[in-house]
């Protein structure tokens, strides 16, 4: 009855036999141990369980783990690169982006899904692309300035290289 | 006492890393060894007879360990209310029990009847459903106006009319009678402060061991205030020993009020804990946060407001009847008895007032504090009166309240301000704030605006708050003749290190709010160290002492102070540490910058010197004891009474009735600020919880009870894209009496935001013609559309 | 929940009556129905399985046919219970000749729904009533074509 899956996470090839109605999320955090990704509701509402999946974000709360099978995944936990904090990261410490922590991990995935695709987004391009995230604490305020910052930065990395 | 800069500097958040990278560490995230999983069985109706309870075919099913009823709990304790309010007669509160499990009857849809406990959460529920319940429906009641009516569906068998109490505050009715009858205009208005889901985007989760061994309880808990529910669970629900419990919050992901409280999941657990002899883990799924976690507001309310002829405020009369939900929960019956009509007097000299509350059980999910608690409800009816009779009056909004604001006062030289409802404000400079909000807003230009969009057949409107709250909660002793059942003081323990490091343990939790930061700041700062050399310890009672826990507005204002209590305590050890060292009287020493120096000399010595000394004491003075670790506890002399003005400018459009808010300007004079960035942080997400009121958010109950929209698909939140950018000031008025000259900024934007919004949009509506008094809150679209086409 | 509409139908009222009092009609009829099974006069346990928007279910319950007035007027009753939330309802039907050989029904009635039906499904209820009255009258209409008029 469990299927096998293989799937690469943060660049680690994993190999489970799972059972087919465990969800992605619950995989990652209850199998791989990738605590990150959180459950904040489970209709795809709030976007707390935005993972990249093949580079896309997608809010893994309604996706099964089998249905991830030969996907290439990120978490926030791999974002990071050598101990480097991604600009978005970066930008969310620097702005105050953030208070209880809970959506970040989804927020931030979700802003690099955006900034792949529209490396100078506007105020209101980014208000657009994060509406599937639900921020109680902050207001969205200092979220939007933070990937503001992240753009900004990225744009100064590019003319540097 | 010296600073090295630390306190006022917008200091980037050390905790941040932990939560941008991933390894924040919440309830949820943490599985025990020999794990289990806690599913309920829930009563799908609103009210309802529990006839039998089948839990025989569920107990087989695949790993299945443990399935208990309410019958198992008869002799177990409910959770207990935390503060007693009288009847007007005297008579204490009607408190009916809270049961863990329910065994007689459902009081509201989501009331526990079974618990479920299993190897795997996934066989957790499929037992669940396996266990079968037979009720008979009975007839119920959900609007607080309409339980008191007679003849109506008892929640309570023993609460007649569903009465918990009654309740009065301020003058007598008849002078304010009197007062209100010789009024040139009274402005009244009939309103719902509709009722709200807190919706912290974590959903509560708790896991719960027992060591048969040491026989001693472990609790993780989402809650705003670990040491809190430790108490009410030992001493009140279970009659397990304090000693033996240890409860951990660990990272929270938000609370807003709504994990302040003691719930019945939390005590049952351990309970259970005990009973299967391994831990027991419960998240909540959204659903059933919507169901279960106390809501907020659900105020119905008349307000009456009079004013002579040149629009002084002569008189305020209240009734409103507050739903408490089907129980009593943890703070519910001060919320809009202690923290609601006390706050009447709002910004004004109002020299009559009396408000009248009638509190009520029907059959909901039971009501509490959500941010701001009571003083939202206090400033949405005041400041909505205020805006509608300026409508009325023809006068202007701004300069009503100029003529009727109460003069600043600086709480040292002026004396507080005694209101007609019980407190005494701290310190004031109401006209200041809202002078500052015009500027901000450019008042004479966006009025002009205002003109031309009407002439351009547009409804552009503009709307004030100018609020005051009651936080920094709260000295023990007022609390205590109140009828709250606990004091509100806070601990705060100060461990020096032998090499200088700084541990600082403090009953205060953050969930949000940037302790971890602030709180470092403030030591730093005070003890003229690093930074990185202070820790801040939260959320755990075997390393912290004790604690009240972070709400209404508390935390630095109570918890802070505790703090500096103890640093003070420290430097005054560290100066004899180091008088004995460079052979001076303790009297001599000053201390400033991380040295003690020996007055008009260049002798001295540093901080981590001293500290060494205190755990090395080779050298030292004889009658002083070794070790620099000093614990304190601060009950703060009054409460705290931060005060702002939110001016909002929305435009309506005529043909879909939606609002769009085009600017908010929001000046809030928290006193003393620590951290500025996050002190706007806080403001920025209180705004918007506001503005979530007023123009989104609302439960839904049918007329069976069913709340209709318990998802996040069906209960509206504001999302990014709802929203502008904000403009935000801060005034500072010191608070005059703790030792950081502190407020409180948690709850500030929520309270004064909704009426900001909705008298906007009530303004753009009269700029068109249409002279409505009222929109009921969520104002959405449909509803402002119906108000103009009526 | 107000459940309320009107559908014409070719037929006579006395035809209608007849297909609807039948019990293997009737299972062709009521939208989801994969079990009917008679217990008494006019009275049926029935499975109906029935998607409902982001919830689907399968509910077992009863289903009656009462206070009669033939060929005019009846109430249908029913009480399904599912692992989603439980269904009561009451409507009441009205069978009124329109000319020689039509009928109008008119149906108007009152659902209570309970469990995650009540805080899910709401949403979406009053649509999916209206595809459900839809399917129904449109089965129904499939009957009246198999046998021809009299």
């Amino acid at each position: 009855m469990n299927t096998r899956i293989q799937v690469t996470v943060n660049g680690v090839q994993y190999s489970h036999m799972v059972e087919p109605r465990l969800l992605l999320v619950h995989y990652l955090r209850d199998v791989l141990r990738l605590t990150g990704t959180h459950v904040g509701c489970d209709t795809s509402s709030c976007g707390a369980c935005t993972i990249h999946v093949n580079g896309k974000a997608t809010k893994c709360c309604t996706m099964l783990a089998v249905q991830a099978n030969g996907c290439q995944i990120t978490t926030i936990e791999g974002l990071s690169h050598n101990g480097d904090l991604h600009p978005l990261q970066e930008g969310f410490k620097e702005c105050h982006g953030l208070q209880c922590g809970f959506c970040t991990p989804g927020m931030i995935m979700t802003a690099a899904d955006l900034l792949q695709h529209n490396p100078q987004p506007t105020e209101n391009d980014i208000r657009h692309a994060l509406e599937g995230n639900f921020c109680r604490c902050t207001g969205y305020h200092n979220i939007v300035k933070s990937v503001l910052y992240a753009a900004e930065k990225l744009k100064e990395h590019a003319v540097v290289h | 006492m010296s600073t090295n800069g630390l306190i006022g500097r917008a200091v980037k958040r050390v905790e941040d890393k932990r939560f941008i990278t991933g390894h924040g560490n919440y309830t949820d995230d943490i599985i025990l060894p020999h794990q289990t999983y806690a599913v309920f069985v829930r009563s799908q109706y609103a009210h309802a007879k529990i006839l039998s309870v089948d839990t025989s075919a569920a107990k087989e099913m695949p790993g299945v360990i443990a399935i208990y009823t309410g019958a198992d709990l008869a002799n177990t304790n409910g959770v207990p209310c935390g503060w007693q309010v009288n009847f007007k007669n005297g008579d204490t509160m009607k408190e009916p029990k809270h049961p863990l499990l329910v065994a007689d009857k459902a009081r509201h849809v989501g009331d526990a009847i079974a618990i479920v406990i299993a190897e795997t959460k996934e066989q957790a529920t499929d037992a669940a459903e396996a266990v079968t319940v037979e009720m008979e429906e009975l007839p119920c009641v959900i609007d607080a106006a309409k339980a008191v009516q007679p003849g109506a569906p008892l929640v309570h068998d023993d609460v007649p009319n569903n009465k918990s109490f009654d309740w009065t505050l301020g003058n007598p009715i008849e002078e304010v009678n009197a007062a209100m009858d010789q009024a040139a205009h009274v402005t009244t208005l009939e309103f719902v402060n509709q009722r709200l889901v807190p919706n912290a985007i974590e959903p509560r989760s708790y896991n719960s061991s027992y060591d048969p061994v040491s026989e001693k309880y472990t609790l993780y808990t989402s809650s705003q205030n670990p040491h809190l529910i430790r108490l009410l669970m030992c001493a009140f629900v279970l009659g397990i020993p304090e000693h033996k419990v240890r409860v951990i919050s660990p990272d929270v992901g938000g609370g807003f009020g709504s994990k302040i409280f003691h719930y019945t999941e939390e005590a049952l657990l351990t309970w259970c804990s005990k009973q299967i002899g391994r831990p027991v883990k419960w998240t909540s799924e959204r659903t059933e946060s919507f169901l279960l976690d106390a809501h907020g507001r659900d105020h119905v309310t008349k307000a009456e407001m009079g004013f002579d002829a040149e629009g002084k405020i002569v008189a305020l009369r209240v009734k409103t009847y507050a739903n408490l939900g089907a129980y009593l929960s943890t703070f519910s019956s001060c919320v809009p008895t202690y923290l609601h009509g006390t706050l009447l007097q709002g910004l004004y000299t109002t020299p009559k007032i009396n408000v009248d509350v009638t509190a009520v059980f029907t059959n909901t999910t039971p009501v509490d504090a959500y941010r701001g608690a009571g003083r939202p409800e206090a400033t949405y009816l005041l400041e909505r009166l205020l805006d509608l009779a300026a409508l009325e009056m023809k006068a202007d909004p701004a300069e009503l309240r100029f003529k009727n604001f109460i003069p600043p006062f600086d709480g040292v030289q002026q004396p507080g301000y005694q209101t007609q409802v019980a407190l005494q404000y701290d310190s004031g400079n109401y006209e200041g704030v809202l002078k500052k909000g015009l500027e901000m807003l450019g008042y004479a230009d966006v009025r002009r605006q205002q003109q031309e969009a009407a002439n351009n057949g547009k409804l552009v409107g503009v709307g004030f708050s100018t609020y005051i709250e009651a936080c920094g909660i709260a000295p023990s002793a007022i609390v205590g003749a109140l009828g709250c059942r606990a004091g509100l003081f806070e601990s705060g323990h100060v461990r020096v290190q032998p090499t200088g490091k700084v541990s600082v343990y403090t009953g205060a939790h953050s969930h949000g709010q940037g302790h971890e930061t602030t709180f470092a700041q403030v030591v730093a700062d005070k003890l003229g160290i690093n930074l990185d050399d202070v820790e801040i310890v939260h959320g755990d009672s075997d390393s912290v002492a004790f604690g009240m826990g972070t709400y209404g507005s508390r935390s630095l204002a109570v918890g802070g102070s505790a703090i500096i209590k103890s640093i003070e305590k420290i430097i005054e050890k560290g100066k004899k540490i180091a008088a004995h060292k460079l052979e001076a009287s303790a009297d001599d020493i000053e201390f400033a910058s991380g040295r003690f120096t020996v007055k008009g000399t260049d002798k001295s010595v540093g901080f981590g010197e001293v500290a060494l000394t205190a755990y090395v004491p080779h050298v030292y003075p004889k009658d002083l004891e070794p070790g620099l670790d000093f614990s304190s506890f601060y009950d703060p002399a009054n409460f705290t009474y931060p005060f702002g003005c939110h001016i909002a400018v929305v435009e309506v459009d005529k043909e879909t009735g939606k609002v769009s808010i085009k600017r908010f300007v929001a000046v809030d004079d928290v006193g003393n600020v620590i951290n500025p960035m996050i002190v706007e942080g806080q403001i920025h997400g209180g705004v918007v919880q506001g503005i979530g009121q007023a123009l989104f958010e609302g439960a839904e109950y049918d007329e069976n009870g069913q709340l209709t929209n318990a998802s996040y698909m069906d209960y509206c939140m504001p999302r990014a894209d709802d929203l502008p950018m904000f403009e935000t000031a801060s005034q500072v008025t010191p608070c005059p009496h703790n030792p950081l000259g502190v407020k409180g900024a948690g709850e500030a934007g929520t309270i004064g935001s909704a009426p900001a919004i909705v008298n906007a949009v009530i303004d753009a509506l009269w700029s068109g013609g249409h002279q409505v008094k009222d929109i009921r809150m969520p104002l959405t679209s449909e509803r402002v559309w119906n108000a103009m086409n009526s | 929940m107000q459940l309320a509409g009107k559908h014409v139908l070719h037929a006579a009222p006395t035809r209608v009556w007849a297909i609807l009092m039948n019990k293997d009609t009737l299972a062709h009829i009521v939208p989801g129905v994969s079990r009917l099974e008679q217990t008494g006069d006019h009275t049926y346990k029935s499975i109906l399985d029935i998607k409902l928007g982001p919830v689907s279910g399968s509910f077992t319950g009863n289903l009656q046919l009462d206070d009669l007035q033939e060929p005019s007027a009846f109430t249908i009753k029913t009480q399904q219970n599912s692992k989603i939330g439980n269904a009561n309802a009451a409507i009441a039907i009205n069978l009124t000749p329109v000319g020689d050989n039509d009928t109008e029904i008119i149906f108007d009635g009152d659902v209570k729904l309970t469990g995650m039906l009540a805080s899910l499904g709401n949403r979406v209820m009053g649509g999916v009533s209206n595809t459900l009255a839809k399917q129904f009258f449109s089965n129904l209409e499939k009957e009246l074509d198999k046998e021809p008029a009299p």
